[in-house]
């Protein structure tokens, strides 16, 4: 191998060390499936058969007809031998996929990039989770959180993490524990990936673990074997790119009403997007989501098409709740004369999350929780999304930068520490937007203030605090802000916060209201 | 036979008069407390200090109504008082700040027991949008408590939001200006908020709390008021004055 050669290996080694692949392993999933649709077929024997060839063969069958010796690829008459009261099913792939579809969906939540892995008939997800882990705790708290989300859906999965593709299948479908070499080189050559037809023939040559096979010389491995096992090898082991194929997304969730007639009426409108909305809640029902953010676009013949957007802070599919929002927002809108087109779209879904009520109901579940996430939808329908805001301290000095507005629609960013934010106990509960320059008389240049005026009035300083000094740091502003603060107290108990800057000037910044 | 009748004034001396008055009076307050609040909001909440709570109809602010702080000046410290209040009030549900002059500086409220967390702040644009929020906020069930500062009110607009408050539970803190006192309301309580002259290096600010007005109970009771300024602990000085 040449030097060149060498140093693109280690790069690309190097490369998926950093990447992270989650293997979601379903056992069994088209009876899982099954039992997952239909809970009633739970304690019933199933035998799932495929009737496309000349006769009818066993695809799969549940664990308690495995006990009575149904087995893969059996005849369906040897197998009604064998348990006549076991349910006999054809298998559906269609629906096999589309419930692989469903799960890839909610593994979407998990990574960015969610794929199938179905080698040797196993139903597998993988997903990238490189970067994602941490929103989770790590690893194990990620794939805890996503066992516990299939189980909630029916699903029993096995889930491996490992450096690639074919480590975290290989630990998934046969292994245990982390995804080291050592642990990789004990698995049978069935977690290869490779056609079942190249392991009778392993066998024969007494191959039986992934360790016995690494240790034979490479080039005499296609000879005997064919280049898919080097090539399974080397993806095991990253020698080799091996690219994620993304689960394609579900279709987008529009509804669209266009007629020859336009209409101008307020009503009329209220109808057609009732219409619209309740068909955009049924689709998006049936996908077992909610909606989070709608778009709404109104086209007319007159004047530029308006696209209105409401935002919800919490997934929500309740119809009046949604009509109410979108009656709000027109309200504030001017809505153009003779539409032709109006067009609605969920443009951001999620999962719905049910919470089982306390069968003890204590004093505070009284207070109805979705009243509150009803009332701030509505007041961003109306006011918009910047006005509804919740706050962050951030662990800086200078008051204006110490906090931070955030539209409730938006994911709170990470929250720094309360021991890095400062004490606000000295701060003021009313601060100015602009500090405000104000006229003050000092016994010297540099004492506090004595006599000071605002706002057409005179007050007189009975009391006043240590300078606190506050400045931004020279890679901040330029180092710019260079204040030293004090809270004053005037003769009749009125209390500010004053600061005097580098020049020497004055200025009001807040009031202990 | 002729039986002489006595006034019943002569009857029963004066003490046994003014317990019969007390008991007429937190009967009606039952009666009207029955018709206007379900029993959820009949409870109120404490404002954490005894002293004021003293001086308020009940010893407590009841959920579901209104009531008015009232700044003698500028800097006086009656919103403060009222943060605190909120913070109380909090425990029942969120709180939702108005801040139409995005005045407010929410790290004081935090060192004012206030958790930003279950906080909202709402900025409208106009007087019409803030006052269509106050109702909002104040009509909504899951609301712990409500503060909004609006100075000029007509009285149609108080009924509106003294109605609104009726029909949900939260407490509805409203910060007024002195300029506001010599208005007539639709709030539950009127408390006037003044400082005090603190004593040098004490490191506690003095503040003076006078029940202008209570609704269906004696009013123009005073209790004087001290912040620490190092822990923020809310305390009161001496015993209220009649």
């Amino acid at each position: 191998m040449t030097r060149q050669g060498l140093s693109r290996v280690s790069t690309q080694n190097h490369r998926k060390r950093t990447s992270r692949i989650l293997c979601v392993w379903l056992p069994d999933f088209s009876i899982q499936r099954l039992h997952s649709e239909q809970p009633e077929t739970k304690p019933v024997p199933i035998v799932l058969f495929d009737e496309s060839g000349s006769q009818a063969r066993i695809v799969t069958a549940s664990a308690e007809a495995r006990r009575h010796g149904i087995r893969q690829g059996m005849s369906l008459a040897e197998a009604q031998a064998l348990r006549e009261s076991a349910l006999f099913l054809p298998h559906d792939i269609h629906a096999d996929t589309e419930s692989l579809r469903a799960l890839a969906e909610i593994c979407y939540r998990y990574s960015p990039l969610v794929g199938f892995e179905r080698s040797n008939d196993a139903h597998c997800l993988m997903l990238d989770i490189t970067g994602c882990a941490h929103l989770h705790g790590d690893e194990s708290g990620l794939a805890r959180h996503l066992v516990v989300d299939l189980a909630e859906c029916g699903y029993f999965a096995h889930v491996a993490v490992a450096s690639t593709i074919g480590a975290a299948w290989a630990i998934a479908r046969f292994g245990h524990g982390a995804g080291k070499d050592r642990r990789l080189r004990s698995l049978p050559v069935e977690a290869l990936r490779i056609p079942d037809r190249l392991i009778p023939r392993l066998h024969e040559f007494d191959l039986r673990t992934i360790g016995q096979l690494s240790a034979l010389p490479r080039a005499s491995l296609p000879s005997r074997f064919g280049t898919i096992l080097i090539e399974r090898l080397d993806q095991l082991y990253g020698r080799c790119d091996e690219l994620l194929t993304p689960a394609p997304r579900p279709e987008p969730v529009i509804a669209e009403w266009t007629t020859g007639e336009a209409i101008c009426h307020r009503n009329a409108i209220g109808y057609v997007c009732t219409d619209l909305l309740t068909e955009v809640l049924e689709t998006l029902r049936s996908r077992n989501r909610s909606l989070l953010c709608l778009e709404v676009s109104l086209v007319s013949e007159t004047a530029e098409p308006i696209i209105l957007q409401i935002r919800l802070t919490r997934p929500n599919d309740s119809l009046p709740h949604l009509l109410k929002l979108l009656e709000l927002k027109l309200e504030t809108q001017p809505v153009p004369e003779w539409l032709h087109t109006i067009r609605l779209e969920a443009s951001e879904t999620a999962v719905q999350q049910t919470r089982q009520r306390d069968l003890f109901t204590r004093q505070e579940s009284l207070v109805d929780a979705g009243a509150v996430q009803r009332l701030t939808d509505r007041l961003a329908a109306r006011l918009g999304s910047d006005s509804v805001v919740r706050s962050q301290r951030l662990p800086e000095a200078v008051p204006e930068q110490a906090v931070r507005y955030v539209p409730l629609s938006e994911a709170m960013p990470d929250t720094p520490s309360p021991d890095d934010c400062m004490a606000a106990t000295s701060r003021p509960l009313v601060l100015l937007t602009k500090p405000e320059p104000v006229r003050v008389t000092a016994s010297e240049p540099g004492s506090p203030p004595e006599h000071f005026w605002w706002n057409r009035q005179s007050y007189s300083v009975a009391y006043s605090t240590r300078v606190e000094r506050i400045a931004s740091a020279w890679w901040q502003d330029d180092g710019s802000i260079h204040r030293d603060y004090y809270r004053v107290e005037t003769v009749t108990g009125a209390r500010f916060w004053l600061f005097r800057d580098r020049r020497n000037n004055w200025f009001l910044h807040g009031v202990f209201e | 036979m002729v039986k002489s009748v006595v006034p019943l004034a002569e009857q029963e001396p004066a003490e046994l008069r003014t317990a019969s008055i007390k008991e007429l009076q937190s009967n009606l307050r039952k009666l009207e407390c029955s018709l206007r609040f379900d029993v959820l909001k009949a409870e109120g909440i404490s404002t954490g200090v005894a002293a004021l709570d003293s001086i308020l109809p009940d010893q407590r602010l009841r959920c579901g109504t209104l009531s008015e702080w009232i700044a003698a000046e500028t800097g006086s410290g009656a919103e403060s008082l009222a943060v605190r209040v909120a913070s109380q009030a909090q425990r029942r549900g969120t709180l939702i700040v108005l801040d139409r002059e995005r005045r407010f500086y929410a790290p004081a409220f935090e060192s004012m027991g206030v958790k930003l967390e279950t906080t909202i702040f709402i900025r409208p644009e106009s007087r019409a949008d803030e006052l269509w929020a106050a109702e909002q906020s104040l009509r909504c069930s899951g609301v712990g408590a409500v503060l909004f500062r609006i100075d000029k009110l007509k009285a149609q607009e108080f009924r509106r939001l003294q109605l609104a408050a009726e029909q949900g539970t939260a407490v509805g803190l409203l910060l007024r200006s002195m300029f506001a006192g010599k208005q007539t309301g639709w709030a539950d309580v009127r408390l006037l908020v003044s400082s005090r002259p603190s004593s040098a290096r004490s490191f506690r600010r003095r503040l003076s709390v006078r029940c202008a007005y209570a609704k269906g109970a004696l009013s123009d009771r005073t209790v004087e008021l001290e912040i620490c300024d190092q822990t923020g602990a809310l305390q009161s000085v001496d015993s209220e004055s009649p």
